[in-house]
């Protein structure tokens, strides 16, 4: 055929390097409203769920057993079942009716229930209730720090500067799992230099994760993943009662946590039992409910390349950020992970998120470039920077960043490096050189690192864990390097586990280590003039970016 | 060289990509060596410390021939067998049915390994190393991007194994990453996968493959 | 019917958020909630310090960069303690969080166990690990060594669950 030549233009654009399928039902590969997706019902008999969207207990498997059995308000559940499904979507837009009532219905639904509601709501409408069910008043963000070497020097130059740029939140993973240790370290240690109060944390297997936390090297975590169906769950080796206690053995050392899950994961490890994508992803975020932890990744995460590749997918992704908020949990809202080859078509699917505000509206956006995200790469990297901010200022939305000097970047990347160089020092690591510090500083990423022994750093790097290095150790390392002003940021971050305010939903610290929450910063959004409300300090930050010419720039 | 002619393959397939709809990055389906894959019954526990075991998903081989980027099976195991014994070792090749997670396979293939190193590769090439006393969804090193596995990194990944079975610290196979393999290839994995999944067989005890090239 | 009880319910909201506004210290708590309030008592560590106390007793304020360097602070001082978890929960429970209360109670039981034996029950409670008489055990040993009464309760239902379900390991 001889081609159009408007044709061939648009087959060269990036939207169409994207992969995309026709819904499959039959194995799950559809985002919303698959045939076998059930319908909902609940039966209860002497205070117990014994059926549950047409399950009799008998033939539960053990996530419809948890959810009956945990994440169900069995007080609740008849009388918000036999409410209708647009009644229950008018109450989530209608911003006459206060978060506390939806909670309250909401906890009586069972997961086909919410499904149905969802399936009524268009993403204006999602976009509504997400400003309103968000958990936390203020929205706030969180980034990826990770490097394809990982380089240690150069992950805590990153997370100072990302922590400068005003995330709340950071997480790192490792290309290489021997090397974790010290990428928890690099972070622990060049996040407080951004600013005290940041939180870190280390995606790993889920014991590991546990133990670095329990030592004191990071703060939080989140990379612990819960299924839709009981195969994937199995292949994610777990069950929900582990997951629980896993839950409660990180509480009990004090260490805030989330869960994630997200739209895909089911199908894409390959057992959706022919159910839709979302439908999945709201028994996930039951289970996440029932567990008793406070919080929930999603947002279909690493496996976005799914749902979007289908109709109506990033639909489906937003519906179950809603949902989350819906069953009273902090959401990490992910827009962390790379989709799309088009700028169009990955900003439009954060604006669902950055405008209505989350908890965490990206989990993470890259503080980093994107060769260097080992989370596969992220929606964001830090060539968006910029964007990011002028977004912001162009619809006065606080996506959680500002605009910061070169010359302030510069000092607090090299005084991460410098920081880590003496605590490398201190605890016996293979030495950092000037030269590294300096790469560091001026890097924009691994390319621009001179190479390190692997092999000698992975030794020091298991030794640290068979020596028991704890966070403690990193304060006294600091301290007795001059480094006082970190050690007691540090020593602040290690303090929280003692209180356990941070415990709580969606909590972050300010940079006096206050406790920011869903306790003492609900969302209280009924409409205009209500909410979250752009200070006018924060305004100031927002909008001052240093490429808009001032009067005074002219010379006339 | 190497550089020059990795920059050359980019710009092709770049360009190619602008012509047509996106097909596979690398190179189009070869038919690849000629492969029998024989099974020979249930495996048993291997005694020697000089082998390491290679754990083939259900479909690998039998029900799909080649990888995400339509590698042929036949050449990926060559390079990973070749690998293997060029560090001296001897490669037992393995099919596990119970489970197709790549992570599970390997780590059940750890546990038959006589030095308790194994290397699990999945229909579409997605590959780990594992080790015996690891938890299993842990890894010595994982390759997770399977549209950027060449032919060249499974012969590394063979060589490593046996590196990790003589007891030795080698440096890990250089990681690679591209951010857009997942928009282009991740529904396509997902398929590969469920494809995969298919031929599992809940319970099955794993089975020893006799390789004739 | 639903939309008269709405009204309702939108009245009452505001008359009670209307009311913690103004008051100083709002006593009126729509649940009995016998111990810490949320407004009044939350953070811990800002409105309530002296109620929180490291494991072997020592104030919040002792934590400092002094006392870690000269050593009088060691690791085990910057650990949460049972009591102090159970006044978390009852913030939980102040705001509604059922859930997450219980996790905190879960968690307050579980400060008794040492980290690896942590890890352990952590890895036994994973698909196909255990046999049902090994998570049973694991549940008497929270029981009688720890008094975990509710984990251990939990213990319990996951082996009933893992029998039904064939997740446990094969004997």
């Amino acid at each position: 055929m001889k081609r159009q030549k408007r044709f061939e233009v648009l087959a060269a654009r990036p939207v169409n390097q994207d992969g995309f399928v026709v819904e499959w039902p039959e194995v799950g590969l559809i985002a919303m409203g698959s045939p076998s997706d059930p319908v909902p019902s609940i039966k209860i008999e002497q205070g117990r769920v014994v059926e549950l969207d047409g399950i009799p207990r008998a033939k539960m498997d053990f996530i419809d057993q948890f959810i009956a059995d945990y994440a169900i308000d069995v007080k609740k559940a008849e009388k918000a079942m036999a409410m209708d499904n647009l009644a229950i979507a008018r109450m989530l837009v209608d911003v006459n009716v206060p978060r506390e009532e939806i909670i309250q219905v909401a906890g009586g639904l069972t997961p086909a229930k919410i499904v149905a509601v969802l399936n009524t709501m268009n993403v204006v409408e999602m976009m509504m209730a997400l400003q309103k069910m968000r958990a936390r008043k203020t929205p706030s963000n969180q980034c990826h720090i990770t490097n394809v070497n990982d380089n240690p020097v150069l992950i805590a130059a990153d997370a100072a500067e990302a922590a400068m740029r005003g995330f709340d939140e950071m997480e790192t993973t490792v290309a290489v799992v021997r090397y974790a240790p010290f990428n928890a370290l690099s972070m622990l240690v060049g996040g407080q230099v951004g600013r005290g109060g940041v939180l870190i944390q280390c995606a790993l297997e889920e014991a590991t994760e546990l133990q670095l936390g329990m030592r004191g090297i990071t703060a939080y975590a989140e990379t612990i993943s819960v299924y839709g169906t009981e195969n994937v769950f199995v292949d994610g080796d777990d069950t929900p009662w582990s997951k629980g206690f896993l839950a409660s053995a990180y509480a009990s050392r004090g260490l805030k946590m989330r869960f994630t899950s997200g739209t895909g994961s089911e199908v894409q490890m390959g057992y959706a039992e022919g159910k839709s994508m979302l439908y999945l992803e709201v028994r996930c975020i039951m289970v996440t409910k029932g567990a008793g932890v406070q919080g929930l990744q999603n947002g279909s995460v690493s496996c976005i390349g799914v749902p979007a590749a289908v109709p109506s997918g990033i639909r489906a992704v937003l519906a179950e950020n809603l949902c989350t908020t819906m069953m009273d949990l902090e959401v990490a809202s992910s827009n962390d992970q790379t989709f799309t080859h088009s700028d169009i078509r990955r900003t439009a699917r954060t604006l669902m998120q950055m405008l209505p505000g989350t908890d965490f509206i990206c989990s993470g956006y890259g503080g980093i470039p994107n060769y260097d995200n080992m989370f596969a790469g992220s929606n964001w990297d830090v060539d968006d920077y910029d964007d990011w901010n002028i977004i912001q200022r162009d619809l006065q939305v606080d996506g959680g960043l500002k605009p910061v000097s070169e010359e302030a970047v510069i000092a607090v990347r090299n005084k991460a490096a410098r920081a880590l160089q003496a605590v490398y020092r201190e605890l016996g690591f293979p030495a950092i050189t000037d030269e590294e510090v300096e790469a560091a500083t001026y890097a924009h990423g691994s390319k621009d690192m001179p190479p390190r022994n692997v092999v000698e750093d992975l030794k020091a790097a298991q030794e640290m864990m068979s020596r028991g290095v704890t966070g403690l150790d990193v304060v006294k390392a600091l301290a007795k390097n001059g480094f006082e002003d970190l050690a007691n940021n540090v020593l602040g971050l290690l303090k929280q586990r003692v209180s356990g305010d941070y415990l709580h939903t969606a909590a972050i610290l300010d940079k006096e280590f206050n406790v920011i929450s869903a306790v003492n910063n609900r969302n209280d959004y009924r409409g205009p003039g209500t909410g979250y409300r752009i200070s006018p300090e924060r305004w100031e930050e927002i909008k001052n970016i240093s490429q808009a010419v001032k009067p005074s720039d002219f010379d006339i | 060289m190497q550089i020059s002619e990795d920059v050359i393959r980019e710009i092709v397939t770049q360009v190619l990509q602008g012509m047509e709809v996106p097909q596979p990055a690398k190179t189009t389906a070869l038919a690849g060596r000629a492969m029998r894959l024989v099974e020979k019954g249930e495996v048993r526990p291997g005694s020697k410390a000089d082998e390491v075991i290679i754990a083939l998903a259900p479909a690998f081989g039998k029900y799909q021939n080649k990888t995400i980027v339509n590698l042929p099976h036949s050449d990926v195991l060559r390079e990973i067998i070749a690998g293997v014994e060029e560090e001296g070792l001897r490669a037992r090749v393995i099919r596990v049915l119970r489970t197709s997670d790549v992570a599970f396979a390997a780590h059940d293939a750890t546990r038959l390994s006589g030095s308790g190193i194994a290397v699990g590769i999945q229909s579409r090439g997605t590959t780990v190393i594992h080790q015996k006393d690891l938890p299993p969804l842990s890894n010595l090193e994982l390759f997770p991007q399977s549209p950027l596995l060449d032919l060249e990194a499974y012969r590394a990944i063979g060589r490593n194994a046996a590196k990790y079975a003589k007891g030795e610290s080698p440096t890990p196979v250089p990681t690679r990453n591209d951010q857009m393999a997942r928009p282009k290839y991740q529904a396509k994995a997902a398929v590969l996968h469920i494809k995969e999944t298919e031929h599992v067989v809940p319970g099955a005890k794993p089975v020893e493959i006799d390789v004739q090239f | 019917m639903v939309e008269q009880k709405l009204v309702e319910d939108i009245v009452r909201e505001v008359i009670k958020s209307m009311y913690q506004e103004s008051a100083a210290a709002p006593a009126a708590a729509p649940a009995p909630a016998p111990g810490l309030s949320p407004e009044r008592d939350y953070p811990l560590a800002a409105k309530r310090p002296e109620l929180v106390k490291t494991p072997s007793g020592k104030p919040l304020t002792a934590i400092t960069l002094e006392k870690v360097l000269n050593s009088e602070i060691g690791p085990d001082d910057v650990r949460i303690t049972p009591q102090t978890l159970r006044m978390q929960a009852e913030i939980a429970e102040g705001v509604g969080r059922t859930q997450f209360a219980q996790n905190l109670r879960r968690a307050a039981e579980l400060t008794a166990i040492p980290d690896n034996r942590i890890l352990e029950i952590y890895n036994a409670l994973r698909p196909y690990r255990s046999t049902k008489q090994e998570l049973l055990d694991i549940a008497g040993e929270m029981e009688t060594k720890y008094n975990a009464r509710i984990n251990a309760s939990f213990v319990r239902e996951a082996a009933e669950v893992y029998e039904r379900r064939n997740r446990l390991k094969a004997e």
